[in-house]
Order: C-alpha cells, then structure tokens, then sequence
C-alpha cells in the first residue's frame, strides 16, 4: 500500500516535472547535476530502431540507494520510463564496520520522538528521482 | 521579550531565534541583510553574482569582492584539511561553486554580529544546519526516512550542528575523485565550534562513502549508513541527549 501510494506520488512528480519539461526546456541549474562529466551517462543515448530513441540519466543518491532512471522517447514523444535502482554496497559497509569497531560506538538506527528546540538534517523528495528523469530525457532527445 | 524570524533566502528557510528578554531587533535586520548580500556575491543562479561572472570568464579573481575571495581561500584551506574531499570545483567541472561553504560561513559572520550586538540565546537554523548559544538547545537530528521522527536528539550550550546527506534540494554531493554520488552513507551529521566547518566536515565525510566514519573517527560525528546502522563517535556520545 505504502509503496504503491510513492509509486503513485512519483508518477504524479514525473508528470508534473514532464508538463514543465515540454512548456520550458530545463534550466541549467537543474540540469547542473546532470552535466557533470559522465562519459558513461553521455554514451547511454541508443536507437534502437528508427525514430526510437533511449537514454539512462545519471545515477543519483537517495536515502537508501542509487538511482538511474532510464526513459523512451518515439518519434520525440516519452513512451517509456523505468527506473533502474543500484543498491548501496554491502560488503564495503561490512568493511567498515569491521574497521570502526574499536574507535566508534554502533548502534540500530531508531526513530524517536522528543521536545527539541531546532532540527538538523533535511528531508527527502523525489526531485532526485525528477532531476535523472530530466537529465535522461535531454540525453535521449540529444543521441 | 523572545523573538523568532524566518525569512527564505539562499534557497532555502534561515530562521532566527532569541530568546533574551532584550532583543536587539536592528541587528537581526541587519544579520538578514547581511545573508542576501551574501546570496547576491555567491549565488551560481544568479548570472550577475560575482561567482557565476568568474565562472563565466568576465572577470577574473582580482575583480571579484574581497570577501568572494576570502571564502575560495577557505574552500582551498577545507580542501586541504579533508583529503580533497570539501572541493569546491567538484560540483562544477571547470567553475568554482563554494555554494558548499557559504551557507555555513555566512552565518557563522551573521551569529557574531548578532553576539556582538548583545545577542545571549541565540539560535541560528538555515537549511538544516545550526548555531546555537547561550543553551542548553536541544537539537534533533531528523531520521532519514520517517519525517516526522528524530534519529538523535543533542543538548548543546554553544556550537553548530550539520548534517550532510541525501537532500531535499538534490543529489549536489558528489565524491570529487570519481565524480559519483558516494555509496554506503545516508547521512553525516557533524558537531563543531562554527557552521562552516561542521558543515564541510560534513560534506567531506559523506563524500567519502563508507570510509568517511574512520575519517571523523577524532571529530564529532554521526554517521548514518544504507544498512540502517549507526556510527558514533566518542564526542558525540557525550552530547546526546
């Protein structure tokens, strides 16, 4: 349910972020993360047959993993989106916990409730998963 | 009496807190016209900033304020105390984009003026990062995934408060040696005397992936990683709540 309601709010973002796409071509701010030097990312762009065209953004951090989302376009027109998600990397965190053991103390992540004056920390949005999507689209609509 | 202001700039919500019974209102008049100043010198969104003209070529370094230089001199001095981790030239290939530094060090400049002013209580937030003194202020941490929750809670009579991560406003920290997001870390968070350092120190760390927790090993860390465990360091244990 949970997941099927993020599935749900992502598509309402990508949707949102496509209507601003199509009225006004991204600004480079936006696309700034895009840009940077990914000579993988810039390769990705493939035809596969005439007038079809894919290409992948660039990997993005999200809380708990990297994501790359990969997008369609047929004759210039978005006919497919998938998101390919690259998980975080176990074994290195393993390393380092075996490493930190000595010097750091570890603990479960919890979640808590308290009286606090101020927060540190920001939250989480799907504009990362948005900014890959732009940056896919501007790679497909280029290759 | 207490007095709190918000007021949105650098892209993001800066609030204002004190809570003396003598407010030195001119002062934070003057603390917020001092952070969009700062906005105007520094911003890479802004083609008329002094920032985005370098990195355009109209000018060169000596024609950029002297503060614009002092703040590259200090991104150089982060550098080079984080392994090349804090590098201001990472987010833009060929440019400089100190956005990483600024936030904290503007404030950092706008809390001693406000101290200077006679400021005791005081409370500075700006995106996420704090400065507080005159406390005990008790600073939540937010936990990564469930908004409304805290991860940590610390008690702070005077110091700064950030946390580095997966933000709202983007994937904007890349490791500067492989030009990737890193992997392994949510989050730092990193307690020190200013925001400016706490808050490259924070940076750093996560740009480290899952070495930067034995980087912070002898600073005031918390490290979140993908495999919802967490790290602490011997200082920070101390401050928690």
């Amino acid at each position: 349910m949970k997941r099927a309601l993020v599935a749900l709010i992502l598509t309402a973002a990508a949707v949102a972020a496509l209507a601003r796409f199509h009225a006004h071509p991204p600004r480079t701010l936006n696309l700034r993360a895009a840009q940077a030097d990914r000579p993988a990312v810039r390769a990705a762009a493939s035809r596969a047959r005439p007038g079809v065209r894919t290409a992948t953004g660039p990997p993005m951090m999200t809380p708990f993993s990297l994501v790359q989302v990969r997008v369609t376009l047929t004759d210039g027109r978005l006919t497919g989106v998938e998101t390919v998600a690259l998980t975080g990397d176990g074994p290195h965190t393993q390393a380092l916990n075996a490493r930190a053991e000595p010097i750091l103390r570890r603990e479960a992540l919890r979640a808590r409730s308290a009286h606090i004056d101020t927060v540190s920390g920001a939250t989480y949005t799907s504009r990362v998963w948005i900014q890959s999507l732009r940056a896919a689209i501007e790679a497909a609509r280029r290759g | 009496m207490a007095e709190r202001r918000t007021e949105h700039l650098m892209g993001t919500a800066v609030t204002v807190e004190i809570r003396d019974r003598v407010v030195p209102y001119r002062a934070i008049e003057h603390a917020f016209a001092w952070l969009k100043w700062v906005d105007r010198r520094f911003s890479t969104y802004d083609a008329a900033s002094d920032v985005s003209r370098l990195n355009a070529g109209e000018i060169g370094l000596p024609d950029t304020h002297p503060i614009v230089r002092e703040v590259l001199a200090y991104c150089d001095v982060l550098r080079a105390g984080t392994d090349g981790y804090f590098d201001a030239h990472a987010p833009l290939p060929g440019g400089v984009d100190p956005s990483g530094l600024v936030k904290g060090w503007a404030v950092d400049v706008a809390f001693a003026g406000l101290l200077r002013a006679g400021a005791q209580q005081l409370c500075i937030e700006a995106g996420g990062d704090v400065r507080v003194a005159g406390g005990p202020w008790r600073v939540g941490i937010r936990h990564p995934r469930q908004r409304e929750q805290l991860a940590a809670v610390v008690v702070l009579r005077s110091g700064a408060v950030a946390t580095s991560g997966a933000y709202e406003r983007g994937a904007h920290v890349v490791d500067p040696h492989t030009g990737r997001p890193p992997v392994g870390m949510v989050s730092v968070t990193m307690i020190d005397h200013k925001l400016a350092r706490a808050d490259a120190h924070a940076t750093a760390a996560f740009a480290m992936g899952s070495r930067g927790p034995v980087w912070s090993a002898g600073l005031t860390a918390m490290s979140i990683l993908t495999d919802d465990q967490v790290l602490l360091t011997p200082t920070f244990c101390h401050l928690r709540a």
